[in-house]
C-alpha cells in the first residue's frame, strides 16, 4: 500500500510538527509513506470565500502530484472534506478525479484502514477533545449531536490507545468554534465571540490540553487563548497519538 | 390570462427533474407496550389533569369537584347536566365569552404526543377555545400509538372542522418563560370514559 | 472587510450579557429539540421521508394545487391565486372590503410579513391586530419579528412590561411574564370578540381533502376563526402536501423540531366555514416560488416547513440575533430565501455562516442550507456583490499556491520576516489581531523538515 502524505499549506507553514507526527506515526505502523514535493493548498480557502474557480488548477495539480498512490493521507479534516466533496464537481470534464476517492483524513485512516488497536504513545494529561465541524458533519469521524443515530467517535477510540490520557469533551461537544476560514475575517466579531465561548467550555473541563483533528480550529482557539492568557495548550490528535513513539 | 393559469404555466415551464413519491408504508411508527399508559404519562408532562372514570362515577360531580368555583359551564353534550350554556343554541359565538368550564368530547387520543381529536360537535366550536378551563371526555379504548395511526382513523362530520388538542393553551413568547393560559383554555382536564 | 451582517452583529455583541442570554436561550431550544429527536427511534427515517415527500410534491405542484383547489371548493371554500405580493394584498383587501371589515384579527403568518400586508391594509383603513403573543408584542412595539417562531425573543420581560404599561395599561413595574401574558389575554380577548374577520396562515394544505392545517400553542388561530364571521386562510404554494399519510410525517417533525415539544397544543383542520360564518376564503401565493423551482442549486429551499430549527442551532444566529440579517427571515433559512428574493439586496448576509452544517442536520426536511450558502458565495462575483478585497486576496492566494516555488519561498522565509507572509496575512488573518494573538511561525516549514526526517531514517 503506497501512501502519499498531503500536508496542507497552513500545516506546512505554521504547524510542521503535525506533519512530522503524521509521518512518524504512519512509519511506526509500517506504512510506505511518500511526501511528493511541490504541494501547496487544496483550494478550500478561496472556495469557501466564494471563488472556487481559483481551486480548479490546484485540484488538477493535486491529481498529478498524487497519481499512483493508494491513499492520500492528510492531517486536516476541512481540507480532506473539501477535496472529497468538491473536487469531483470542480474537476468534472477537466481531469479524472481519483483524489476524492483516495484522500482520507489521518484519523479515519488510522481507525478504518489501519484499524489500529495496539497501544500507541504516552500522554499522561487530561485532554479536551475538539470535534471539528467538517470532521463530524462531512467526514463522519463522530456521530453529530443533531442526529438520532448510533453514537460513536473515532477520535476518542484512537485516543483510548494512548497511555495515561484522560479524554473529556466540552459542553456542546460538536458546536462550531467560529473559525470558518474567510468567516473569521468577514465576521470577526462573531467569530471571536464563538471562539471565546468555545475556549471557555474546553477550559471548564479542567483539561491541560485541547486536541482536535484540524489545526485551523486549534489555531483559532490558540490565538484567543494566547490573547487572553489562558493556561491551556493545543495539540493535533496525531501529535498525541505519536507522543513518545 | 388569469393568475392561476399564469402561475401553473410558469411552474410547468420551470420545473426540472421530477421526483417520485416515497413509500410511506415503510415507516415504522413508534409503538408502546401499553399506549394508554404512555398517553397518561404524556398528559402529565404537558400539564393536563387526567382522571379515569370508574363505573358508577358521575361525571357532573367530578367536574364540579375539579372546578368548584365554576359558575358558567358550557356544553352541548347531553350527559353534562350541570351545563348552563349550550354552544349549540347560543345566538352568537360571542355569547360563550366568560365560560368557566367547557366540556367537549374527543374521539381519539394519541400516545406519542397527547393529542386528542376533537371534531366540531355543535354550532359554535369556540367552546373548545374560549372556555377558561376545558374538560375533554376521551374514550379510554380510543388511544392509538402515533400520528400515522391517528391520521388514518380520524373522521370528520358535516361541520368539516376538527382539531387535535394537547392540553391547555401555552406561550413562551415573553422572555422564553413558559406560561400556561395564553389565548385559549387556561387548564385542561381529561376524563377517560 | 465587513459585511452588512457583520456590522450589525458587532452592534448586537456590544451587549455581552444579552448576547449570552440569546445564545443560551436558543441553545436550550436546540437541546429540547435533540431530546425530542432522540425519543423517536424512526426520527432519521421521518426526516428522509419528509424530504422525499416535499421533493415529490414540489416537483408536482401543479397537480397537487389543482387537486387542493378542487377539494377546497367542494368543501365550500373560495380559492384565490395571487402571483405576487401586490395581487395578494389587493385580493385580501378586496375580500375585507366586500364584507365591510373594519377590524381583522390574525394569527402568525410569515406570508403576510413577506407581502407586507399589515401596512397595506392599515393604509386602506383596516385595523389589523396580531394575536400571537410574540407578534402582538412586536406590533405594539412597531418592530419586525427577530425569529420566525419566537418573534419577540429580542425583548426581555422588562421591556415587554414597560410596553404593556404604555399600550395596555398594565400595572406599573409588574414585569412578571405570567402577569403580562394574562394582560395580553384580556386585551386580545376583546379584540377577538369585536373583530369582523380572522386571518390565518397555513402550516399545510392537504390536497386530498382540501384541509388548511394550522398549528399553534396559544389557540389564537382558533380564537381568530371561531368568533369573527369571516375566515381568510393564506398559504404559500409550497405548503401543499398530498394527503393525511404525508401530514402525519410532517406533524411528527414540526413541533419537535421547532420548540422541542411532541406536538403543538392545537392542530386545527379547516375545511370550510362555521355554520354561522360566511364562506371561507383561501389565498394561494406564488411571489417568486415558481421561479425559484427553476434554480437547480436552490429549489430545495422550497421544502422548508418554517420550524426555525436552523436558526436555533446556528451559532452565528445565536450570537448575532435576527436583526443582523437584512431579510425579514434570519438565520440559515433567511440567508437563502433572501438571496432567492433579491441577491443584490441581501448578499450582505451570505457571510453569516461558518459552514458548520449543523443546520442541515437539524432541518426536518433536509434542506441543505449550509451547502447552499457555499453555493451563493460562488455566485456573488456574478451578482456584482463580491467584496473586491476578498476577490483580490483569493486571486493572490491562487497565484501563490499554483506556483510551488513562490509558495516555498514565502513559507521558507516566514520566520525571518518577523511577521506573517503576505499571502496569509492578506487572506485575512490580520483582522484577527482584534481577538487573537498571532501565531508564531516555525523556523522551518514541513516541506523542509521532511528532508531531515528522511535523512534520519536513512541514517538508521
Amino acid at each position: 500500500m503506497k501512501i502519499g502524505l498531503f500536508i496542507p499549506c497552513y500545516v506546512d507553514a505554521v504547524f510542521p510538527e503535525v506533519g512530522v507526527a503524521t509521518y512518524r506515526l504512519l512509519r511506526h505502523l509500517g506504512y510506505d509513506v511518500r511526501y511528493p514535493e511541490g504541494q501547496t493548498c487544496c483550494g478550500q480557502p478561496m472556495a469557501n470565500a466564494g471563488f472556487e474557480g481559483e481551486s480548479v488548477a490546484l485540484g488538477e495539480r493535486f491529481e498529478d502530484k498524487f497519481a499512483g498512490f493508494d491513499y492520500v493521507v492528510a492531517p486536516s479534516v476541512s481540507c480532506t472534506a473539501f477535496i472529497k466533496l468538491n473536487y469531483p464537481r470542480l474537476l468534472k470534464g477537466k481531469h479524472e478525479c481519483s483524489a476524492a476517492k483516495k484522500t482520507i483524513d489521518v484519523v479515519e485512516f488510522l481507525h478504518d484502514i489501519a484499524k489500529v488497536d495496539r497501544p500507541l504513545g504516552r500522554f499522561p494529561y487530561k485532554v479536551s477533545l475538539h470535534n471539528s465541524c467538517h470532521g463530524v458533519r462531512e467526514l463522519h469521524l463522530s456521530s453529530p449531536s443533531e442526529l438520532n443515530t448510533v453514537k460513536f467517535n473515532k477520535i476518542k477510540d484512537l485516543l483510548a490507545l494512548v497511555e495515561g490520557i484522560e479524554v473529556v469533551e466540552p459542553d456542546r461537544p460538536d458546536e462550531c468554534c467560529g473559525f470558518g476560514g474567510m468567516f473569521s475575517v468577514e465576521e470577526t466579531g462573531v467569530s471571536t465571540k464563538m471562539g471565546q465561548q468555545k475556549l471557555m467550555r474546553h477550559m471548564a473541563t479542567g483539561a491541560h490540553y485541547i486536541t482536535g483533528p484540524d489545526c485551523s480550529c486549534l489555531m483559532h482557539m490558540a490565538g484567543i487563548a494566547a490573547r487572553q492568557g489562558c493556561p491551556i495548550e493545543f495539540r493535533h490528535v496525531v501529535e498525541i497519538l505519536a507522543a513518545g513513539l | 390570462m388569469d393568475s392561476k393559469e399564469y402561475i401553473l404555466g410558469r411552474f410547468r415551464r420551470n420545473v426540472g427533474k421530477k421526483y417520485d413519491m416515497p413509500d410511506l408504508g415503510s415507516i415504522a411508527g413508534i409503538t408502546y407496550p401499553d399506549p394508554l399508559v404512555q398517553f397518561i404519562n404524556i398528559t402529565q408532562t404537558n400539564g393536563s389533569n387526567l382522571f379515569e372514570l370508574k363505573p358508577g362515577d358521575d361525571i357532573n360531580k367530578l367536574i364540579m369537584e375539579c372546578y368548584p368555583d365554576a359558575k358558567t359551564i358550557a356544553s352541548s353534550l347531553p350527559e353534562i347536566r350541570i351545563a348552563n350554556r349550550n354552544p349549540e343554541t347560543v345566538a352568537s359565538a360571542r355569547d360563550l365569552d366568560g365560560t368557566d368550564v367547557g366540556v367537549v368530547r374527543a374521539e381519539l387520543g394519541v400516545a406519542e404526543n397527547g393529542c386528542m381529536w376533537v371534531p366540531q360537535q355543535c354550532k359554535e366550536k369556540v367552546v373548545d377555545f374560549i372556555s377558561e378551563n376545558l374538560v375533554i371526555l376521551l374514550p379510554r379504548d380510543s388511544i392509538v400509538n402515533n400520528m400515522h395511526e391517528a391520521y388514518r382513523k380520524i373522521k370528520f362530520n358535516s361541520y368539516n372542522f376538527g382539531t387535535f388538542i394537547a392540553g391547555a393553551s401555552k406561550t413562551a413568547d415573553i422572555a422564553q418563560v413558559l406560561v400556561v393560559g395564553a389565548q385559549a383554555a387556561r387548564s385542561c382536564t381529561i376524563f377517560l370514559v | 472587510m465587513s459585511t452588512s451582517h457583520s456590522r450589525l452583529a458587532d452592534k448586537f455583541l456590544e451587549n455581552d450579557k444579552y448576547a449570552q442570554w440569546h445564545d443560551n436561550t436558543f441553545w436550550g431550544v436546540r437541546q429540547k429539540r435533540d431530546r425530542m429527536a432522540d425519543e423517536v427511534p424512526e426520527w432519521e427515517q421521518l426526516r428522509q421521508m419528509a424530504s422525499d415527500i416535499k421533493r415529490h410534491t414540489i416537483t408536482h405542484l401543479d397537480r397537487y394545487l389543482e387537486q387542493f383547489e378542487a377539494n377546497a371548493v367542494k368543501n365550500g371554500a373560495i380559492v384565490h391565486w395571487a402571483k405576487d405580493a401586490d395581487e395578494f394584498n389587493s385580493i385580501i383587501y378586496g375580500i375585507l372590503r366586500e364584507h365591510d371589515v373594519k377590524k381583522l384579527v390574525k394569527s402568525k403568518s410569515m406570508l403576510t410579513e413577506e407581502c407586507e400586508m399589515n401596512p397595506y391594509l392599515e393604509a386602506h383603513g383596516v385595523e389589523v391586530v396580531e394575536t400571537d403573543l410574540g407578534e402582538r408584542i412586536i406590533q405594539l412595539n412597531d418592530q419586525k419579528p427577530s425569529h420566525i417562531v419566537m418573534p419577540a425573543i429580542h425583548l426581555d420581560h422588562h421591556e415587554v412590561g414597560q410596553l404593556f404599561e404604555n399600550k395596555l395599561g398594565s400595572e406599573k413595574d409588574n414585569h412578571d411574564p405570567t402577569y403580562l401574558t394574562y394582560q395580553a389575554r384580556l386585551s386580545l380577548r376583546h379584540e377577538f370578540l369585536t373583530a369582523d374577520a380572522g386571518l390565518t396562515g397555513a402550516n399545510f394544505g392537504v390536497a386530498a381533502t382540501g384541509d388548511i392545517v394550522v398549528c399553534t400553542n396559544e389557540g389564537n388561530a382558533d380564537m381568530a376563526t371561531s368568533v369573527p364571521p369571516l375566515h381568510i386562510a393564506v398559504m404559500g404554494l409550497e405548503k401543499v402536501i398530498p394527503d393525511y399519510d404525508s401530514l402525519a410525517v410532517f406533524h411528527r417533525l414540526l413541533a419537535r423540531s421547532a420548540t422541542g415539544q411532541p406536538t403543538t397544543v392545537y392542530t386545527s383542520h379547516f375545511r370550510t366555514n362555521r355554520p354561522t360564518a360566511r364562506k371561507m376564503h383561501i389565498v394561494l401565493l406564488d411571489n417568486g416560488r415558481t421561479e425559484w423551482i427553476a434554480n437547480p442549486q436552490h429549489w430545495e429551499t422550497l421544502k422548508c416547513i418554517r420550524c426555525g430549527s436552523c436558526m436555533n442551532t446556528c451559532p452565528v444566529y445565536r450570537l448575532s440575533g435576527g436583526y443582523s440579517y437584512s431579510y425579514f427571515i434570519p438565520g440559515p433559512l433567511g440567508i437563502n430565501l433572501g438571496m432567492l428574493r433579491d441577491p443584490q439586496a441581501h448578499s450582505g448576509n451570505v457571510s453569516a455562516c461558518t459552514l458548520c452544517l449543523s443546520c442541515q442536520n437539524t432541518c426536518p426536511v433536509k434542506v441543505n442550507l449550509g451547502d447552499q450558502v457555499y453555493q451563493w458565495r460562488q455566485q456573488l462575483d456574478e451578482f456584482g456583490t463580491a467584496n473586491k478585497q476578498k476577490k483580490f486576496i483569493c486571486k493572490g492566494m491562487d497565484a501563490v499556491f499554483t506556483r510551488p516555488k513562490v509558495y516555498n519561498m514565502a513559507t521558507d522565509n516566514a520566520h525571518l520576516a518577523n511577521h506573517i507572509p503576505s499571502f496569509i496575512m492578506e487572506c485575512g488573518l490580520n483582522p484577527w489581531a482584534k481577538g487573537h494573538k498571532m501565531m508564531k511561525f516555525p523556523k522551518k516549514p514541513f516541506h523542509k523538515l521532511f528532508k531531515d526526517l528522511e535523512k534520519d531514517e536513512d541514517g538508521k
